[in-house]
């Protein structure tokens, strides 16, 4: 009994492991791609990287190695609960921001549109291409 | 101190540097960005990675009240995301 509890935590421990491996590497891109994106408009798929391969994924990988852990005591049960919640919450809260800060800077027309290639949204609305 | 939890506090210890090093990155294109809404998205990833960041602080250090911070600070840029929006389109911040 006591060799398959220690067995299950392992399995916890290796599976949450790979998932903050997963986000490791994807904020790092994501970090990257932040600088090396020519505008606007294509940062935003870099901050859809940075914000669910590199905050999600982490937050539910930390909460089975926390769930896995008998170490931390009796607590650990309050840290994968609370990184679960934080999981969701940017689950919910981060493409909804993302998609109300781009909406705003199309419509402010705060942002520079080089390079340009094709607007159809301008198209559709009868204003200039690009 | 047993294996298990020498495995799991090295490699947290590990990532926490992987972490580090793209924040710094972020960084650059916060005091880099052309316009406001370029240094917005990257307060946004800086801000829900330092949330994972948080709950990744709180096993390393063994420390439960972290947890709540990371949740409230997700919520935070949230509403950072929204005010920024609403000044962006109607050049006032909503009463």
């Amino acid at each position: 009994m006591k060799m398959d509890i220690e067995l299950l935590n392992w399995v916890l421990v290796i599976a949450g492991q790979i998932l903050v491996a997963i986000g490791l590497f994807c904020d790092f891109v994501a970090a990257i791609l932040m600088i090396r994106f020519p505008n606007f408009y294509v940062r935003l798929h870099a901050l859809t990287i940075g914000s669910v391969g590199g905050a999600i994924i982490p937050a539910i990988g930390a909460a089975l190695i926390a769930a896995g852990s008998p170490f931390l005591g009796n607590f650990r049960w309050f840290l994968a609960g609370g990184a679960l919640v934080a999981a969701l919450f940017i689950f919910i809260l981060g493409g909804s921001g993302a998609h109300a800060i781009a909406r705003a800077a199309y419509r402010s027309r705060t942002v520079k549109f080089k390079p340009c290639y094709i607007n159809q949204l301008a198209e559709d609305k009868g204003e200039d291409e690009c | 101190m047993n294996f298990l939890e020498t495995w799991v506090t090295n490699f947290l210890t590990i990532s926490m540097f992987i972490y580090i090093a793209s924040f710094l990155l972020y960084l650059v294109r916060l005091f880099k960005g052309p316009s406001i809404p370029d240094m917005i998205l990257a307060i946004d990833a800086l801000g829900f990675d330092l949330a994972a960041f948080l709950i990744i602080l709180s096993i390393v250090f063994r420390s439960p009240i972290l947890i709540p911070c990371a949740i409230v600070l997700s919520l935070w840029i949230y509403a950072l995301d929204i005010y920024v929006a609403k000044y962006l389109e109607a050049k006032e911040m909503g009463e």
